[in-house]
């Protein structure tokens, strides 16, 4: 099971993680990152993880358990 | 090709060399691989190159401070605000405005930006040719600004004037007084004509981010007068000539690589990402500065208290310890995290805004004319800091 959070003190509001993955991050009404359920399905796990790599801040972290 | 930039004696580096503004890719391999710590040829300014030292410097605000006495110096009497000052006073400035600059309120403005760019190509397309920034690079982003602002497009030319006033003024280089002096008389003409909007929108509110800075409240203060005039004052100066300089560096390489336009035009699926590896790779923006306020080390190097520090922005983008295959521009690159737009507190508050003009622009140029290349014989020029490319012919 996946699980994806952001460290909201992290994100600065660059927009990559919801511009690749929207499926899984939005934006707020300042463009930073919401995650709206953090448990992935398995068929978007590469999309999760395409937004923590691409996250300048380091702010996404994904979590196999 | 980068050694004549770099003094191999001391690793003195003039970042203000047109040549390095033309091509720097090469000139930062080797800041890269060489010199951890570069220093500036003119002020002996350490440069930090590497990507794990330019995103730790722009992650820590407490040490490397963005609040420096140079605001004087581009003609403007206060701090420029959000980008001259530091947390928390920024964070708060930053509040208001994401707001009004996030993703979505930029996708607000992108019908507007695909008419302007339409009206500018309906101008030129049938001539066959055109030198690229006058005919469109310059212009667009400057439209947008007066849309976002509210401000009428028959002062096109006067924003135009105002901005290159302080940015490139109209003496000789080597005239720094002179220089001082137009900034600080067009810094005063900046102020009255932002004074003047200013009241008209207390008298008569608009949609628009002028009165929306009038009205706006932070923690339960509205803003001062001033805070307004130093918000707009940066606005002119940072949200024209940094989309102007990424549409001619972006356009300067496809002219020049033709099966990567080709793409552009065939693959619109793709302009996203293939803009995000444009902006890494030419990074426009080559540089920040920031003064540290308390002494650091950076690897066995330590930097003094008070020390004005580069932060070669363009060098971190083409950093192979960070990028794989860092000096191939490859559009499908899957792990992209550059810093292009800056990072940390202060990441480019105009970011979305600049992202979307520079995809509903390019989508446009693309779609109607989308087989060009550099007029035969002709060099494009650059002008370095910002890599505006000042001339740049192209024929279809």
């Amino acid at each position: 099971m996946m699980k994806v959070r952001v460290d909201p003190a992290k994100c600065q509001g660059h927009g990559r993680c919801f511009a690749l993955a929207p499926e899984i991050f939005q934006g707020d009404d300042r463009s930073h990152c919401l995650i709206p359920n953090e448990n992935v399905p398995r068929h978007l796990e590469a999309k999760a993880r395409l937004g923590k790599v691409n996250c300048p801040e380091g702010a996404i972290r994904v979590e196999v358990t | 090709m980068a050694a004549d930039n770099i003094n191999p004696e001391n690793g003195e580096i003039n970042l203000l060399d047109a040549k390095f503004a033309a091509c720097p890719q090469p000139v930062y391999a080797e800041l890269l691989e060489h010199y951890r710590i570069a220093t500036t040829a003119v002020l002996g300014a350490p440069i930090l190159s590497r990507y794990e030292d330019v995103i730790w410097a722009l992650r820590h605000p407490e040490i490397f401070s963005s609040a420096m006495d140079v605001h004087l110096a581009l003609g403007s009497e206060r701090p420029m605000i959000p980008l001259q000052v530091d947390p928390p006073t920024q964070t708060r400035y930053r509040k208001i405005l994401d707001q009004r600059f996030s993703h979505k309120r930029s996708l607000e403005l992108e019908p507007a930006v695909r008419r302007h760019a339409n009206q500018l190509i309906d101008a030129i397309i049938d001539r066959g040719e055109c030198e690229f920034g006058a005919a469109f690079a310059i212009p667009l982003p400057c439209l947008t600004f007066l849309s976002l602002m509210g401000l009428p497009h028959a002062d096109l030319d006067l924003f135009t004037e105002l901005k290159d006033g302080i940015i490139r003024p109209p003496v000789p280089g080597s005239d720094l007084v002179g220089a001082f002096e137009h900034r600080a008389a067009t810094g005063k003409r900046i102020h009255a004509y932002f004074e003047t909007v200013i009241d008209e929108r207390l008298a008569a509110p608009q949609d628009d981010i002028i009165s929306y800075l009038t009205t706006a409240v932070i923690d339960g203060d509205q803003l001062t007068r001033n805070e307004v005039l130093d918000i707009c004052f940066l606005f002119l100066l940072a949200g024209l000539d940094t989309v102007t300089a990424t549409l001619g560096c972006i356009v300067a390489y496809l002219a020049t690589n033709p099966p990567q336009r080709r793409r552009f035009g065939q693959e619109p699926e793709l302009v996203p990402q293939a803009i995000e590896e444009l902006l890494r790779w030419e990074t426009p923006v080559t540089t920040v500065t920031r003064v540290v306020k308390q002494d650091v080390m950076i690897g066995s190097v330590e930097i003094k208290a008070g020390t004005m520090v580069n932060l070669l922005l363009g060098a971190a983008d083409v950093d192979k310890a960070e990028f794989p295959d860092a000096d191939r521009v490859d559009f499908e690159r899957q792990q992209n995290r550059h810093v292009a737009f800056g990072g940390g507190p202060h990441r480019c508050l105009g970011s979305h805004l600049a992202r979307m003009e520079l995809r509903a622009a390019l989508e446009e140029w693309h779609r109607r004319i989308p087989e060009y290349t550099l007029k035969p014989g002709e060099t494009p020029r650059f002008s370095p800091s910002i890599r505006e490319v000042r001339y740049l012919p192209l024929v279809w």
